[in-house]
């Protein structure tokens, strides 16, 4: 509540003192369409399905051994042992183990898609430090290959986001990873849009070069803070208006700024932040950023020093989605440890994400979350299957805001399912069969649950 | 944290080795192993190795003699891993230009990388980590089709490391931001012919001394020396096998994403193919075969496969053994995945190691499990005998955020 009580008490200054300039009839009420490019997704169609004793690890931390999952109408209707109920299709599951849906939180797939010519280079608006206005769901090109690869390994949602050059580089979106020849034809129905920021080194290089603000890491402070303060009176504006109409005035509305719609969605709680952030202290002033405008800080992405923050990560409620390894590519990478997720994820009220920002590696998270459960179980952790996969699945769920929907196998969740033919973390694991909304998306087994981009087909 | 202060102890061992300078004359020898030999003598249970002055002297002896004796209890032990085709040494972070020596845009046949290896690099001990032990590092960039020489260097991380050098000339065709792939290929023929007519003249009195380029290409055309050349498209592999074919050299081919498409021809032609196992997207119009499967199906059809560690290869290097996992994984044989990252590369390189037979360098490891999956780890490792720490600065690193101090972290060490 307190984050609106200073633009209120200006709206009804205002309101007190300009108010008879806009007597009169009311024109129509400006209102801004939230969602102008909705999704069109509808599940394959589909039967009930029946997984039976299978090794399940259901997101939530719990492990069941020789159970049941079933799907119903697209959704977990039941999980348990010796499950009574008759379903279209029974797969034995025998000596497999199933999971929720993996969640990739930072993709470029469809954006960067392959093959990485120079024509299909649409992933970051790298003309300004600030284009929050851009949205990269307009970039995405459903045939890109990689989504075919990445749903081979398990993936069921994804994230895409913008490149990482601006402070703001855009509006990230969220994707269901299912054949479609439209983006919105994949597009997560009702999921949260995201809000891509970058720290550290990108954007003080890329715009100190063009010789415009921020060519140093103050510099990039002072962008965010200049951005946020705009987008703080614009919402003023915006807030003003809808109370000066509801009081029965005809106020001229404010012009409309797309940059500023989105910003103004975060500090509405509307649209997430997704912060690449890799260091400590970077990270520590983003959260005070955070609470200087009054938004949430959101999730940090790569964050390879959040190990030594990571009582300040959960203490914020701020998710951390990291790699297992990757390092040494830049100054603000090199202090990775293999640890990190663990170190992060041991803390009270942590929500540690895997992540691949990779069209590679997104086709084996499952290997990426067990190498950091391995490694941290040398070294003095002791971490179960049943809790490591919730780093790729329940938070990465919570971290895009579809937790509500998907991310675990419990009854009235999103049938989005993954069979494999062993425990997902060892080197040797494969999804056997992948299911979106209780509908079979991929069989390994079955070419007929394979789909083929257009751009693949007739190759030779 | 018991098994930290276990790997503690470790390295202090392999420390107080180090420091002693008297172990050459020391023989070590691990007993009760499961050895994978790597060699036609394949794999070897509860059987014994023995190490003396850096090299292995001994495999299975009916009586082992060692001055030190090490219990496997059955654990599994291997030749060290050889990477390739990576900057290891030659490149602390990829962004900071002043760490990055591996590229210089005037490049030509007788650049010589290895002027610049850094022995003391932090990557080199995280590499460790994957039991590798030795590895070919290469030059990369240029302006040239050729950018230099590729040397082997041990992973000891001493100022002493053992360098093999000029083991490789290292070559990239295929596809052109800018002009024709036709000109590169050209470049390369006519230079290797320019060279044989020059090998083919009798030598006058007042000819010029030979120089390093004129030695490089005599080795190459001689086939002593390698020829890597980096291509994907099955069309351009056709057009190289008529090169090698040609001029009788020694060619391998790295990348070669779309080699399974020719895949008998290559095989046939009896062309080592260098590829990253984890390639699976078509990321260019040469590539469109990128698959999973690939390292399995050119093992199939005959062909000598190397595994490589795509992307930025000289920081991940420690990934080798699960790329070799899924190889394994998508069709790949066990076997034929660990030669793919010991003794295959030990052949295409000329390397005295990769496998463990007598005579070779002594590049033992000893793992906890199944070198190939996630969750087992290096138990010991020697380097020519010589047992070698995987801690790291990562572990460092870790080990201070970890520790509970009433000081600033600073003051943990």
């Amino acid at each position: 509540m307190q984050k609106f009580a200073p633009s209120l008490l200006a709206v009804g200054l205002a309101a007190a003192l300009v108010g008879c300039q806009e007597n009169g009839p009311q024109d129509d009420k400006i209102t801004i369409n939230k969602n102008p490019y909705p999704s069109t997704y509808q599940p394959v169609a589909t039967s009930s399905t029946l997984i039976t004793n299978a090794t399940v690890l259901t997101g939530t931390g719990e492990r069941l051994d020789d159970a049941d999952v079933l799907l119903v109408d697209g959704k977990v209707q039941q999980v348990g042992k010796d499950l009574t109920a008759t379903a279209d299709i029974t797969i034995d599951a025998q000596g497999k183990w199933v999971t929720p849906g993996i969640i990739d939180v930072h993709s470029h797939l469809g954006a960067y898609p392959s093959p990485s010519v120079e024509s299909h280079q649409d992933g970051n608006e790298m003309t300004s430090p600030n284009t929050a206005e851009v949205w990269v769901e307009h970039s995405i090109w459903p045939q890109d290959p990689g989504f075919n690869r990445a749903r081979e390994g398990g993936i069921t949602s994804l994230q895409i986001l913008p490149g990482s050059a601006n402070l703001f580089g855009g509006r990230g979106v969220t994707l269901k990873n299912v054949p479609a020849h439209t983006m919105q034809g994949m597009k997560f129905p009702d999921a949260p849009y995201g809000l891509k920021m970058a720290c550290g080194e990108n954007p003080k290089r890329v715009y100190g070069r063009q010789g415009v603000l921020p060519s140093t890491r103050m510099g990039n402070m002072a962008g965010y803070r200049m951005a946020w303060a705009e987008a703080a009176e614009y919402k003023r504006a915006w807030d003003k208006y809808d109370a000066d109409y509801e009081a029965g005035l005809n106020p001229e509305a404010p012009v409309r700024d797309i940059k500023h719609d989105t910003l103004r969605g975060v500090l509405e709680g509307e649209v997430r932040i997704h912060n690449h952030c890799y260091k400590a202290e970077e990270m520590a002033m983003m959260i005070d950023l955070s609470k200087e405008f009054n938004y949430d800080a959101g999730t940090f992405h790569h964050g390879v020093e959040a190990y030594k923050i990571a009582d300040l990560l959960a203490e914020n409620g701020s998710c951390a989605a990291l790699w297992p390894d990757w390092w040494g590519f830049k100054m603000e990478a090199y202090d990775m440890v293999q640890e990190n997720v663990a170190i992060v994820d041991a803390v009270k009220n942590s929500c540690a994400v895997v992540h691949s920002d990779s069209d590679t590696t997104i086709q084996r998270l499952n290997q990426e979350a067990g190498k950091v459960m391995y490694r941290a179980n040398e070294n003095g952790f002791d971490i179960s299957e049943q809790h490591a996969i919730k780093w790729i699945t329940a938070n990465a769920a919570k971290s895009l805001g579809i937790d509500d929907k998907t991310g675990s196998l419990e009854a009235g969740k999103q049938g989005d399912v993954v069979i494999w033919n062993q425990s997902p973390f060892s080197v040797y694991a494969k999804a056997e069969q992948v299911f979106v909304d209780g509908a079979k998306v991929y069989d390994r087994n079955d070419s007929a649950y394979q789909a083929t981009s257009d751009f693949m087909l007739g190759q030779q | 944290m018991k098994n930290l202060s276990r790997s503690f102890s470790l390295s202090l061992v392999a420390a107080g080795l180090l420091a002693s300078g008297a172990v050459s004359a020391q023989s070590l020898a691990i007993i009760n192993a499961t050895l994978h030999t790597s060699s036609d003598q394949g794999v070897l249970e509860a059987a014994s190795i023995v190490m003396t002055d850096g090299k292995i002297t001994a495999i299975n002896p009916t009586e082992v003699k060692a001055d030190k004796v090490i219990d496997a209890k059955g654990q599994i032990v291997t030749p060290g891993f050889i990477a390739s085709i990576n900057q290891l040494g030659l490149v602390e972070v990829s962004a900071v230009a002043g760490s990055r020596d591996a590229g210089e845009e005037k490049a030509g046949i007788d650049f010589d990388v290895s002027l610049a290896y850094n022995a003391h690099s932090s990557l080199i001990p995280y590499a460790r980590k994957g039991g590798v032990t030795r590895d070919v590092i290469t030059p990369h960039g240029g302006d040239s089709i050729f950018s230099g020489l590729a040397s082997v260097v041990d992973l000891s991380g001493s100022f002493d490391s053992n360098m093999q050098k000029q083991a490789a000339l290292i070559v990239y065709l295929g596809e052109r931001s800018k002009g024709s792939r036709a000109f590169t290929l050209q470049t390369l023929i006519n230079k290797l012919d320019e060279h044989k007519t020059k090998a083919g003249k009798k030598a006058k009195k007042d000819d010029d001394k030979p120089s390093t380029e004129d030695k490089v290409m005599a080795k190459v055309l001689s086939g002593e020396m390698p020829l890597v050349v980096g291509v994907s498209r099955a069309a351009d592999i056709i057009e190289l096998i008529k090169v090698k074919e040609q001029f009788g050299i020694n060619l391998v081919l790295n990348g070669a994403q779309d080699a399974v498409v020719v895949k008998e021809r290559v095989a046939k032609a009896n062309i080592p193919v260098i590829i990253s196992a984890m390639d699976s997207l078509p990321a260019s119009f040469d590539s469109l075969h990128a698959s999973l499967d690939n390292a399995g199906v050119l093992e199939k059809a005959g062909v000598k496969v190397l595994l490589t560690v795509g992307g930025d290869a000289s920081h991940n290097i420690y990934q080798l053994r699960f790329d070799a996992g899924n190889a394994v994984s998508y069709g790949m044989s066990q076997e034929g995945a660990l030669k793919a990252v010991t003794s295959n590369v030990a052949d295409v390189f000329g390397i005295n190691a990769g496998s463990l037979e007598v005579g070779k360098a002594a590049d033992v490891v000893m793992w906890s499990n199944d070198p190939f999956e996630l969750s087992s780890h290096v138990n010991k490792m020697f380097i020519n005998g010589v047992e070698v720490s995987t801690q790291s600065r990562q572990d460092k690193l870790r080990d201070r955020y970890m520790t509970d101090s009433k000081m600033p972290r600073a003051y943990t060490k």
